[in-house]
């Protein structure tokens, strides 16, 4: 077989000492600087991308996917613990994993992430090694028109992320899209809502947003409360690993991410994203099991899926990359620096004129993968202990740590600012018990969406009729509507809402 | 490089007291005696004297630079002008016995770093690379920008050239610029070309061919090239003015059509592509890439960093890498950049006012 030649060359490649060696370097630097919050894996990688020019190509290129799981895995962490997302994907893990954290299972909640990471891993990348020929076309078959509309899919997912009222989450939604205005839009090249100032003309990062509503609005609703009501963690962490129990639920709910995140990471643009948000939609609409904690207050589920989604749809968005030169997201943009430097060029090529690095590449990943579980597993319990930090201690390391996160992706001043501003507006949020994770979402989609589309009606001359015309984005508006059914229909509404409303 | 005892600043003539026209005289013989003492420790130290008396400019271009020097790239990270000034800063540091230290200040499409240089102290401590976008064709186009691209800068060399190639789907009927011409002609309005955004050197490439060629096609902007990449090889849209390195793999691997080279003459970055100029003579759109320091660098630090940029651009290892980001090295004196900044300025002036480009 093909697959077997070809894995095999891959492993000669990435089985030695060196590459092995700057796998795990990758790993572990990645997983160091990704726990620490507001440096996700682009500014990791843009970081330490200059650490790598000196290096053989392929080691140079293990190391960076080892930086970039790492980051992940890392991302993961903070996000549990501090409730604080590295990265977009991170938003949907933090709903239950903080929840988790918060009742003392911060243990389980990082062992289901990081086991779930693994098996997706290791689908991903075998998905990887099997079709990534194949799966190719399935990108060019997404125009516009798809696009479109698998975004209004995404958003009526959205709604069901919210654990509280309906209205509110609509709102929230509506409030994100909102946000995602703001910058120069592509289609004219007007600066929107930018008042004149440069810095606005490209838009708020995501970073910035989330960690201004997430970490700086807690901090300073943590801090408005007297000392002896504030949260303790510490007094009430209950093992480290998964029980019995938890690995019953866990295990259907990875299987489902897995196949969702392979499926939807081959897209460019998004891919990972949507993926952790569908995998929790779908999670959030099986029916509990007897006894089981519903969503948004810790369910185990909540935290295995939409990370196995999340890292198989990593995994396979090296399709595009790889094989079409197409970055399917920041990182990946700068991986396509990386290898331009080290004289690959990233395309159709790579296969067929660097074959001992495109398998070696995907060989080191599942390398990554097995190495992260084994650097993490025994870390779980030095992550833990950061929550017996006392909170005066924990706070400021906090503000310190997101500061230099957001400083260090644009080194501009003026990030540090927005997120100052977005603490207090995140603040705002909880005081009026509105939850942030739908923001998030409209505020990635609603930017994606407008563009494409504004670019199927260039495209279609300004006829509406090509959304329902094309049978893939006709197929997406009918799931989309099918969900907004769902949503909307009233005895699941009242089920929905006597399940999650907030204590 | 090592400074010679004897040597320091304050011992000597300040050179701004010297006239101007002695200190531009004067730089070229310090260079060659740099370079001699360099070789030379044992006489060096009694040729100082020597040197400090008869050669008093000397004194601030043999002490600059003394600390690592910042280079400013006003795009981020992994972007083919980073990837040229870490090149480049590399082998420039070593050309002048200092570290350059790229910082990547990206953000408003290259203006806010451009901006952060031009309002540097011009010490020579603080240079530029930058391209078209921030110089050439931003400023004809923002009527806000906060910094004037002539009057706030100094030009040290340009550094490089990047040209694109036109790039059409295998769908497409037409085999040559001339007869996707007659293709567009035959079908106006009803034809699509992709860019990355308004008022980018992608979208310009295209409205200059369109006013040549005198042909009607719809713009459809992407955020990036890469994204729409996908849709041109589906043929949803009809052509893309694409950099080389993101487009010739396409081209290789079959699925797109490289129909010319925004080049005035054949390209070795694209061996066998005919210069679009072949059809529609004059036609030349490509990205210059170019060292600045804030307005009022002393001449003696321009010559010395130019004439460092202009040994680094012959460097195999560079001349190599530069090969693969698709960039032709071009050095020259800075009267040389200057001279070309005012012509591109020029052009991409008229073509914005021609063709009605806005951002409003």
């Amino acid at each position: 077989m093909e697959l077997f030649d070809n894995l095999a060359l891959g492993f000669g490649v990435a089985f030695t000492f060196q590459n092995l060696i700057y796998a795990f370097i990758g790993c572990l630097l990645g997983t160091l600087i990704g726990v620490l919050p507001g440096v996700g894996p682009v500014a990791t990688i843009a970081m330490l991308l200059p650490a790598t020019y000196a290096l053989p190509p392929v080691a140079a290129l293990i190391m960076l996917a080892g930086i970039y799981y790492g980051a992940q895995y890392g991302g993961s962490t903070t996000a549990i613990l501090v409730n604080l997302p590295g990265e977009a994907s991170s938003v949907v893990t933090m709903i239950d994993g903080y929840q988790m954290a918060r009742k003392g299972r911060a243990g389980p909640a990082l062992a289901a992430a990081g086991l779930g990471s693994f098996f997706a891993g290791c689908v991903g990348t075998l998905i990887l090694a099997a079709f990534a020929g194949p799966l190719t076309e399935v990108a060019f078959k997404f125009g516009p028109a798809e696009y479109f509309s698998l975004m209004i899919l995404g958003l009526i997912g959205a709604v069901v992320l919210a654990s509280g009222s309906l209205i509110k989450a609509v709102g929230m939604i509506v409030l994100g899209l909102l946000m995602g205005l703001i910058g120069t839009d592509v289609n004219s090249g007007v600066a929107r809502f930018s008042f004149d100032i440069p810095e606005l003309t490209d838009g708020v990062g995501f970073i910035t947003i989330a960690m201004g509503v997430f970490g700086y609005g807690e901090i300073i609703s943590n801090l408005s409360k007297p000392e002896e009501d504030r949260e303790v963690f510490t007094a009430k962490v209950t093992g480290l690993m998964p029980n019995a129990e938890d690995f019953k639920n866990m295990i259907p709910a990875v299987l489902r991410g897995t196949a969702l995140g392979s499926a939807l990471g081959i897209l460019p643009g998004g891919g990972a994203l949507l993926a952790a948000f569908a995998a929790y939609t779908i999670e959030k609409k099986t029916k509990l099991r007897p006894g089981e904690v519903p969503f948004g207050q810790g369910n185990i589920r909540g935290v295995a899926s939409p990370e196995s989604a999340n890292n198989s749809a990593s995994q396979t968005s090296f399709i595009p990359l790889l094989t079409l030169g197409i970055p399917p997201n920041a990182v990946m943009a700068l991986m396509v620096g990386a290898m331009t430097i080290h004289n690959i060029q990233p395309g159709p090529q790579v296969m067929t004129s660097n074959p001992e690095l495109f398998w070696g590449l995907i060989a080191s990943m599942w390398i990554g993968n097995a190495m992260l579980i084994i650097l993490n597993l025994p870390l779980i319990g030095i992550w833990i202990k950061l929550l017996t930090v006392p909170y005066r201690w924990l706070f400021p390391a906090i503000v310190l740590f997101c500061a230099i996160g957001v400083y260090s992706t644009n080194n501009n001043t003026w990030d540090i600012w927005m997120v100052a501003m977005f603490g207090v507006i995140g603040y705002t949020f909880i005081k009026l018990g509105m939850e942030p994770a739908p923001l998030l979402l409209g505020f990635i989609l609603g930017p994606m969406m407008e563009e494409n589309l504004r670019r199927a009606m260039l495209l279609s001359r300004g006829d509406w009729s090509v959304f329902v015309t094309r049978p893939l984005s006709a197929g997406l508006l009918a799931a989309a509507l099918l969900l907004l059914v769902i949503v909307a229909l009233p005895s699941i509404k009242s089920k929905r809402e006597e399940a999650f409303v907030e204590e | 490089m090592v400074r010679p005892r004897g040597m320091s600043p304050e011992g000597v003539i300040p050179a701004s007291a010297l006239p101007k026209s002695l200190l531009h005289g004067l730089g070229p013989c310090f260079f060659a005696f740099g370079d001699f003492m360099k070789r030379h420790d044992v006489i060096h130290t009694l040729l100082a004297a020597f040197v400090g008396l008869v050669c008093a400019t000397s004194v601030q271009a043999q002490s600059y630079p003394t600390k690592p020097i910042r280079l400013i790239v006003p795009f981020p990270a992994g972007g083919a002008t980073d990837l040229f000034a870490r090149t480049l800063s590399q082998k420039l540091g070593e050309k002048m016995g200092t570290t350059l230290v790229v910082e990547n200040r990206p953000g408003a499409g290259g203006t806010l770093g451009s901006d952060l240089a031009a309002k540097a102290s011009p010490d020579g401590y603080t240079l530029l690379l930058s391209t078209s976008s921030t110089h050439s064709i931003g400023p004809n186009l923002n009527p806000r920008m906060p910094y004037d691209a002539v009057k706030d800068f100094t030009p040290i060399s340009q550094v490089g050239n990047a040209p694109s190639i036109m790039l059409v789907p295998n769908s497409s009927p037409a085999k040559t610029v001339k007869e996707w011409i007659d293709h567009a002609k035959k079908n106006p309005g009803r034809l699509n070309y992709a860019s990355s955004g308004n008022g980018t050197i992608v979208q310009l490439s295209a409205e200059l061919f369109k006013a040549q060629a005198d042909v009607f096609v719809v713009h459809i902007p992407y955020k990036g090239t890469a994204l729409a990449i996908p849709d041109l090889v589906s043929g949803k849209v009809d052509v893309l003015f694409d950099s080389l390195p993101t487009g010739l793999p396409h081209v290789r691997d079959g699925r797109l059509r490289a129909l010319g080279v925004t080049t005035l003459k054949p390209t070795a970055l694209a061996p066998g592509v005919q210069p679009i100029a072949d059809v529609l003579p004059g036609y030349e759109s490509n990205t210059w890439f170019g060292l600045f320091g804030p307005k009022g660098l002393p001449p003696e630090v321009v010559s010395r960093v130019n004439m460092a940029a202009n040994q680094v651009l012959q460097d195999p290892e560079v001349l190599d890498k530069l090969q693969r980001f698709g960039i032709e090295p071009v050095g020259g004196t800075p009267a040389q950049f200057t001279a070309m900044l005012a012509k591109e300025s020029a052009k991409w002036k008229k073509i914005i006012t021609e063709r009605k480009i806005t951002l409003e």
